[in-house]
């Protein structure tokens, strides 16, 4: 070899060799989740499970009755109110599939593949995590597409201020789920998943119901439990349904500022738990 | 070409816990040879690669691969690298293009140079007909191939093959490398394979027989062949009572083998001796001339797993 071919072997890949390489990662991560059919059926079926019949089953309940006269619980109806919050629930869904997939890639060798190529750690699981977030936003995107059902008005507006919520929201649940991954050694189906993390998580967060029962005068005798309420206040996905809420149909429960907060937050600290996981491998 | 070795292991040592996995391992591979590792399942081959490959790092010593350090410099070590894993590390949900414009990519191979890489690799391993065929439909023998044409998509220089052929029929392993010499003397490749089928080392360059985490025995073919092959009689006998009766007979010359017995032909005199008191007893006989396995058998004590098994755990 010349000289000039090794002082160029010094410099290392340059940056747009480094970006297209997390672009092939992400990609990937695309290409499967588009030829995983059961991942797109779970992406379509929950919202309509969740929407249509839940929603619409619960839709009268939602309300008091106070003498004869009907009044609401919250001036939305139950649709309106749980639509958010069902976003949220699939982007939950799918934040974690591909995180998961992880584990896969690790017990079937894909994982190898990247790892002794000459891309940086982190990118690697940059590319990892973006391409789970896409994946996760566009079935967040499935459940928008139900919004005439649920009654909820859809603007531009509201749709990019939305989206950016839910990539958040993505890309916070998918490096969730690749610390997780990385914890876990032995993959024993994504049932335990769904079970131990993302059900919990997602009845914890104020989604099927409001945090306070007391917001009419036929309810106020009916105060939830103090650990209950103390378990919604700690998990971070409430602020996130709080925040899709304020974006889609205008109902805050908190602070308006608090949900985007949060979401930062959680990509932030949950996507530096991870690499620092990652990395070790 | 140049006067840095392709690979240099310093006083490698790695334990899984108390276990010691390898032990004091020093060599070195010069350019543009083939180099073969040879040991028994379990005994450190796949540990060393890894440390190579930088997946693992060593808990003390030195590998360099062309110079660069592998816990210091990994990004630069591993563009040199091509890996052929154990286990299959290709995308099953990805076609055989995919799966290479992947690796093109991640490798930072550009664009004009990846189109023609990835076409005339897959015209050397014979599979440019089943580019769009996603790999999960392909068999394993087709996969190797894959693999090997994946590895060399980028300027690699050193392609590292961890049991290549296990798991592969008789016509693929051949057909596998049937490539692997092709593509070798075209890019000048240095290749490090480890194995324990003995067969596929008797054309590499320089063998390095490692056990329980330690080298053995680090020479050519020929010259382990020279200092360390013994000759053996291999034979069947008619029944175990007569098997028991050589055991005994001989039992410091006797080891038993996957279909019947070994016995290390000691002197000139021995062969006719042997065959004047034990030949009614014995229903088949070869000899064994100096053959590896028979130096592995004299180095290591024991034989290496016969060559029908589709062994290879590995860690």
């Amino acid at each position: 070899m010349s000289a000039p071919a090794s002082t160029e072997e010094q410099a290392g890949p340059g940056i747009i060799a480094l970006a297209l390489g997390v672009y092939a990662i992400w990609l990937r991560e695309l290409k499967r989740a588009i030829r995983d059919r059961g991942q797109l059926i779970g992406g379509v079926s929950r919202p309509l499970l969740w929407v249509l019949i839940l929603g619409i089953g619960l839709n009268p309940y939602f309300r008091g009755e106070v003498y004869g006269q009907v009044r609401f619980v919250i001036p939305f109806t139950y649709l309106q109110f749980i639509f958010p919050a069902v976003i949220a629930l699939n982007i939950m869904y799918t934040s974690v599939q591909s995180a998961v997939s992880l584990i896969w890639d690790r017990e079937f060798g894909f994982l190898r593949e990247v790892l002794v190529s000459p891309m940086p750690r982190v990118l690697v699981m940059l590319g990892k995590v973006l391409g789970g977030a896409t994946v996760a936003m566009l079935h967040g995107c499935l459940v928008l597409i139900l919004a005439r059902f649920a009654d909820v008005p859809i603007y531009p507006s509201s749709i990019a201020y939305g989206l950016l919520l839910m990539f958040l929201l993505s890309f916070g649940l998918t490096s969730l789920g690749v610390l997780i991954a990385s914890r876990v050694r032995s993959f024993e189906g994504f049932g335990v998943f769904s079970n131990a993390v993302i059900l919990p998580l997602y009845f914890l967060s104020s989604s099927i119901f409001p945090l306070d029962p007391a917001l009419s005068r036929a309810q106020a005798a009916i105060i939830y439990p103090e650990w209950l309420v103390f378990l919604i206040e700690i998990n971070p996905i409430t602020y996130a349904v709080d925040a899709l809420r304020g974006n889609f149909i205008g109902f805050n429960q908190f602070a308006p500022d608090l949900g985007p907060m949060v979401l930062v937050g959680m990509c932030i600290v949950f996507f530096a738990l991870a690499y620092l996981d990652f990395r070790r491998g | 070409m140049m006067d840095i070795p392709a690979v240099e292991f310093q006083d490698i040592g790695k334990r899984y816990g108390r276990k010691v996995a390898l032990e004091g391992i020093t060599f070195t591979v010069e350019p543009g040879t083939v180099f073969a590792l040879l040991g028994p399942n379990g005994a450190g081959k796949t540990t060393l690669l890894h440390i190579l490959c930088t997946i693992l790092p060593p808990d003390s010593g030195t590998a360099k691969i062309m110079g660069a350090d592998v816990v210091r410099q990994p990004t630069q070590a591993r563009r040199r690298l091509g890996v052929v894993f154990q286990q299959s590390s290709l995308d099953g949900r990805l076609t055989v293009e995919e799966n290479l414009e992947f690796h093109g990519i991640v490798y930072g191979v550009p664009r004009a140079l990846r189109r023609r890489r990835i076409a005339e690799m897959l015209d050397a391993v014979e599979l440019s007909d089943r580019r769009a065929a996603l790999v999960q439909t392909l068999s394993a023998g087709l996969r190797r191939r894959l693999e090997i044409a994946r590895a060399l998509i980028h300027d690699a220089r050193i392609l590292i093959m961890d049991e290549p052929t296990v798991g592969l029929d008789a016509r693929s392993r051949e057909n596998m490398w049937r490539y692997v010499d092709k593509l070798r003397a075209e890019r000048g490749l240095t290749v490090i394979v480890t194995t324990h089928y003995v067969e596929e080392v008797e054309g590499s360059d320089k063998v390095c027989i490692i056990d329980h985490g330690k080298i053995l025995a680090l020479d050519t073919p020929e010259r382990l062949k020279a200092m360390h092959g013994q000759e053996y009689i291999r034979l069947v006998p008619v029944d175990a009572e007569a098997g028991e009766a050589i055991t005994s007979r001989f039992p410091d010359l006797v080891t038993p083998a996957p279909d019947g017995l070994l016995v290390r032909i000691p002197d000139e005199g021995f062969r006719r001796s042997f065959l004047l008191e034990f030949g009614d007893s014995i229903s088949q006989l070869s000899f064994d001339r100096q053959s590896l396995e028979s130096v592995f058998l004299a180095i290591t004590g024991r034989q290496l797993a016969p060559t029908a098994t589709t062994g290879g755990t590995g860690k």
